[in-house]
């Protein structure tokens, strides 16, 4: 299994922002139904963003990170600024400078992004929150590959447990964000953070997938 | 103290009509105030980037205080703080409290000079206000305690004659520390606003005089308790009850020498008299009267610019002090009040101050009366500037009899028009003797008010500034032997300034550095003869200024002293302040008893990047000239050991290796360090005794305060003995140094070298007469009045000794 090169990690944003684009409204909606009506637009608009700098090339993964990260969290606007901003930031870091990320590296920066993540938000899982799509999703990577799978595989069972996560936000109460002050009347409703999140997982599948193809 | 504020929104619009509804609540400039809201598309939305960008231009070095509506507003606030430099963010803080509540409050919290941390408490406070008047909150809404969603109320009426200033305010606080309550005030006769009895400074603002009646509303589990406690210090008085009639201020009626040197001439008395308050002037008054505040202002900025070169950075603080009464808002409204009431510019500033001064000087507590001296003095500048009578205490020729004496009126005096100064009070070791001496204008205090009331009427004085006497209407025979007396020490001057380029060798061989203190390049030049610049006060570049001089500025400024030195070593004496006068760009916790508190060493090694900077400035210089680096208030060996591994840090950093003639010392003025001299002997290359701070902490005795500044007597025999410790902890290797006042006086000359100083360094305008008195000093007759001094009683007994 080759490491993640840059252009691998490139492609896991532009495909992520892809992702949103196609899925704003239906993220909108979510949003409508337990909190701003805005995620689906803030997100898109932030993505659009980080695409939009790809046009330079940054010179590692961790300026990549940067960038986005930076990027996200002047341009989104809501909550998942700073929230998907400090995944990002915290993730730049822990690539430790590589040109190209070992599947390790690589779930050792996802890791960290997920800690900067559940720091700034002070979310637990079972909070309806991204958190609960992340947290099962990394738990799976590294399960994964501490079994010897590939980083491919690993991705796909990661992706899958995201989506698991995602819809298991459904009957959850909000305790975080502004779907909390709904209280009770936010159950039953999918939480769109949870689901961007996945989206943003299997964004990162579908891309070390072309990389392997390739 | 300038806090500034951010507000953080979603939206533009709402932050912006928040701000401008906090505008209405402040008069003048108010806080520096930023908004970071809403996205630049003009949606809604906050961006850290922004927030952070806000907090660094709302911060002027003493804190932001940030104020968030929700959500992604608080998420990206704390985000924002990864960006901000470290000393910044430092000082940021996040505020819970409600937007629009809290950010008015905030702004006037802010506007009063209150630090961030208070800002941020009375704007969590805000909502108080609004559901105390809308009652007590919904049964469901209180926390579980049973009594904690009671409200205890109460009203007491101040008993004490003096109303409840500070001292009573500070048995109130601390009276309600500790009780997990919260206890709000209110001036009902004087229907103030409601103040928190949590703050000293709050209390403060009651503005409760005797018989006015104090309402009281205790929220939280021990509400009842902090009430009744309330209530029984009132019952009590405060304590002040017990408190007697504060003495008068010792008058010893015993003449103290303070100043060296002879004084003839006639008498320019100088009594209580206050300036008059001159003839109205037509014209614009609020302008005449900003005019004449900004004129005292440059002259209170020039004075204590000299001060601090002088006597030192702490002593010169006392000027600041006035500045800020001078620009007190509190002061400024009641005279703008006046001047709308048609008042003349003069006379609305007089009766301002006068009320101010009038207040102080009734109150029981000692450091407030001391305060109304400042008034007085902040008052009559500004009259002199209005073009009043022309200043009657000090503008003419002659001798200088008075009570008291001002910082800054000492500092002014020009002894070619002043020759002495005779005081019914004060000490050799007050504000005011230290300036005459620096100013060189011959001076004896503590005569007694029957002595000066006779100076007054006299027509003639002859002052002994060296011995302390002091001659009413002396006989020619008297006259003629001052003379002779002012002519043998003129004689004595001229030829100590023809020799100030020799060493200064006692008779026996043994050669005594004298070196010269200096706060400037321009100190440098002017101490003339010295053989080494022994104490460069480096704080003069780091006053006056918003953030601290970066690595090259400081080069250029040690640089500077070092080419004015010619190849002589200079004494850099690493950055030396304190809480009792915080830096603008380093904010420090208020400390009771900053004298105790974080200064000296102990401020440097808390702010590692500031010493770091420093030293690197140092060490590129070292390289070029011979240099000295020393720390100042060591009282521990792990002190000067983390202060070597910054120097060793530093001298990394610059990369050029160790210079070779760098060497290492340190200030001892903490006596533990003076006992623990052979500890720390081996790591230092000298001692440089600071014997003003020494005095002060060995004998209790604030220097500040003119009430104990009797007791700071350097000649003090457990002074002497510490002095004695340190040299005999020296050993053979390392050169003992003083660079206090001590070492500037000629008489204590052969006494220090005595005990073992090999080194005096002074004033420039004393490096002559000290060398010259060095060259007079026996080593062995020394030692002998050096071990006589050892066993006196006291500094008097010493004093009498060096006669």
């Amino acid at each position: 299994m080759a490491d993640v090169d840059l252009d691998t990690l490139q492609r896991w944003l532009r495909t992520f922002a892809a992702s949103v684009a196609e899925q704003k409204d239906a993220l909108t909606s979510l949003d409508a139904a337990i909190g701003d009506a805005d995620h689906g637009a803030n997100m898109h608009r932030g993505m659009s963003a980080v695409v939009e700098g790809l046009s330079t090339p940054p010179a590692d993964p961790a300026t990549l990170f940067k960038q986005a990260g930076m990027t996200l969290v002047k341009s989104v606007g809501g909550a998942s600024g700073p929230l998907y901003g400090t995944f990002f930031l915290r993730m730049a870091p822990a690539t430790g400078g590589a040109a190209a990320l070992d599947p390790e590296t690589f779930a050792k920066a996802l890791r960290a992004g997920l800690e900067g993540v559940v720091a700034r938000g002070k979310a637990e899982l079972g909070d309806k929150t991204m958190v609960d799509a992340l947290t099962p999703a990394l738990d799976a990577l590294d399960a994964a590959l501490s079994s010897g799978e590939s980083l491919a595989s690993a991705l796909r069972a990661a992706s899958a447990a995201a989506d698991e996560g995602r819809d298991a936000t459904t009957p959850m109460v909000a305790r975080k964000g502004r779907a909390s002050y709904l209280g009770e009347r936010s159950a039953g409703h999918q939480d769109p953070g949870a689901t961007s999140t996945a989206l943003l997982v299997a964004a990162a599948a579908t891309a070390v997938a072309e990389q392997g193809d390739g | 103290m300038t806090v500034g504020i951010v507000v953080v929104s979603h939206s533009r619009a709402l932050a912006d009509a928040a701000v401008a509804l906090a505008g209405e609540m402040v008069t003048g400039d108010g806080p520096p105030l930023e908004v970071a809201a809403g996205l630049d598309d003009g949606g809604f939305g906050t961006d850290a980037v922004a927030i952070g960008e806000a907090i660094a231009g709302a911060d002027r070095g003493d804190g932001v205080v940030v104020l968030m509506d929700l959500g992604s507003a608080v998420l990206s606030a704390e985000l924002a703080l990864e960006f901000l430099d470290d000393d910044v963010r430092e000082r940021v803080v996040l505020c819970p409290a409600p937007l629009v509540e809290g950010l008015v409050v905030a702004a006037v919290s802010a506007a009063g000079g209150a630090p961030a941390a208070e800002v941020a408490a009375e704007a969590s406070d805000a909502l108080l206000a609004k559901s105390g008047h809308l009652g007590p909150a919904p049964a469901e809404a209180a926390t579980p305690e049973p009594s904690a969603g009671a409200e205890e109320t109460a009203t007491f009426t101040v008993g004490m004659p003096h109303g409840l200033h500070a001292r009573p305010a500070a048995a109130l606080v601390g009276a309600l520390r500790g009780l997990d309550a919260d206890v709000r005030l209110r001036n009902v006769t004087v229907d103030g606003p409601e103040v928190s009895g949590a703050s000293l400074s709050r209390v403060a603002t009651l503005g409760a005089l005797q018989g006015h009646e104090i309402a009281v509303r205790a929220g939280g589990g021990d509400a009842a308790e902090a009430v009744r406690r309330l209530l029984a210090l009132a019952e009590d008085d405060f304590g002040e009850s017990a408190t007697v009639a504060p003495p008068a201020p010792v008058s010893t009626g015993r003449p103290i020498p303070a100043s060296a040197g002879i004084g003839i001439g006639p008498v320019l008395a100088a009594g209580a008299a206050t300036v008059a308050v001159p003839a109205p002037v037509p014209g614009d008054q609020r302008r005449r009267l900003d005019d004449a505040r900004a004129g005292v202002r440059d002259h209170l900025r020039t004075v204590r610019d000299r001060a601090a070169r002088d006597i030192g950075a702490a002593e010169a603080a006392i000027f600041d002090a006035q500045a800020l009464l001078l620009d007190d808002p509190e002061v400024l409204a009641d005279a703008g009040a006046r001047l709308d009431a048609g008042t003349d510019a003069a006379q609305a500033w007089a009766d301002a101050l006068d009320e101010v001064e009038g207040r102080l000087a009734a109150a029981a507590d000692e450091y407030l009366r001391a305060r109304a001296a400042d008034v007085r003095d902040v008052r009559d500048q500004v009259l002199r500037a209005l073009g009043g009578v022309a200043d009657a205490d000090t503008a003419g020729d002659g001798i200088l009899v008075a009570d008291e004496l001002t910082p800054a009126e000492a500092a002014v005096l020009d002894p070619a028009r002043t020759p002495a100064v005779v005081l019914a009070g004060s000490s050799p070791t007050a504000h005011a003797a230290i300036l005459l001496r620096a100013r060189g204008v011959p001076a004896v205090v503590g005569v007694g008010a029957a002595l000066a009331a006779r100076a007054r009427e006299a027509a003639v004085l002859a002052v002994d500034g060296s011995t302390g006497e002091v001659v009413v209407d002396p006989d020619p025979a008297a006259l003629a032997d001052f003379r002779a007396r002012a002519e043998a020490l003129t004689e004595h001057r001229d030829e100590a300034s023809r020799r100030a380029g020799e060493p200064a060798v006692t008779r026996d061989g043994t050669t005594v550095l004298v070196g010269v203190n200096v706060g400037s390049a321009a100190d440098a030049r002017a101490g003339v003869g010295a053989d080494l610049a022994g104490l460069v006060r480096t704080e003069f570049g780091f006053l006056d200024r918003r953030e601290a001089p970066d690595v090259d500025e400081q080069e250029a400024a040690y640089r500077a002293i070092a080419e004015a030195m010619g190849g002589r070593r200079i004494t850099l004496r690493t950055l030396d302040v304190g809480g009792d006068k915080p830096l603008d760009y380093l904010p420090m916790r208020a400390e009771a008893n900053p004298f105790l508190g974080v200064r000296g060493i102990r401020l440097a090694l808390a702010r590692p990047p500031l010493l770091a900077d420093q030293l690197q400035a140092i060490v590129r210089v070292a390289h070029d000239h011979p240099v000295d680096v020393m720390f100042p208030m060591v009282a521990g060996t792990d002190e000067l050991a983390a202060a070597r591994r910054a120097l060793d840090e530093a001298v990394e950093a610059v990369g050029r290796g160790r210079p070779a003639d760098l060497r290492v010392g340190i200030m001892v003025e903490v006596p533990a360090a003076a006992l623990k001299a052979a500890a720390f002997a081996p790591d230092v290359d000298f001692f440089s005794i600071g014997t003003n701070d020494l005095t002060q902490y060995t004998l209790a005795a604030e220097r500040g305060n003119d009430a104990v500044a009797a007791l700071a007597d350097a000649l003090d025999p457990g002074v002497l003995a510490l002095i004695a410790a340190t040299a005999e902890g020296a050993g053979e290797d390392v050169l003992v140094a003083v660079c206090g006042e001590l070492a500037g006086d000629e008489q204590a000359a052969a006494l220090l070298i005595g005990l073992g100083v090999r080194e005096l360094s002074v004033a420039p305008g004393s490096v002559a007469t000290v060398k010259q008195a060095v060259r007079d000093v026996d080593l062995a007759l020394a030692r002998d009045l050096a071990a006589a001094a050892l066993t006196c009683p006291d500094a008097t007994a010493v004093r009498s000794l060096l006669r």
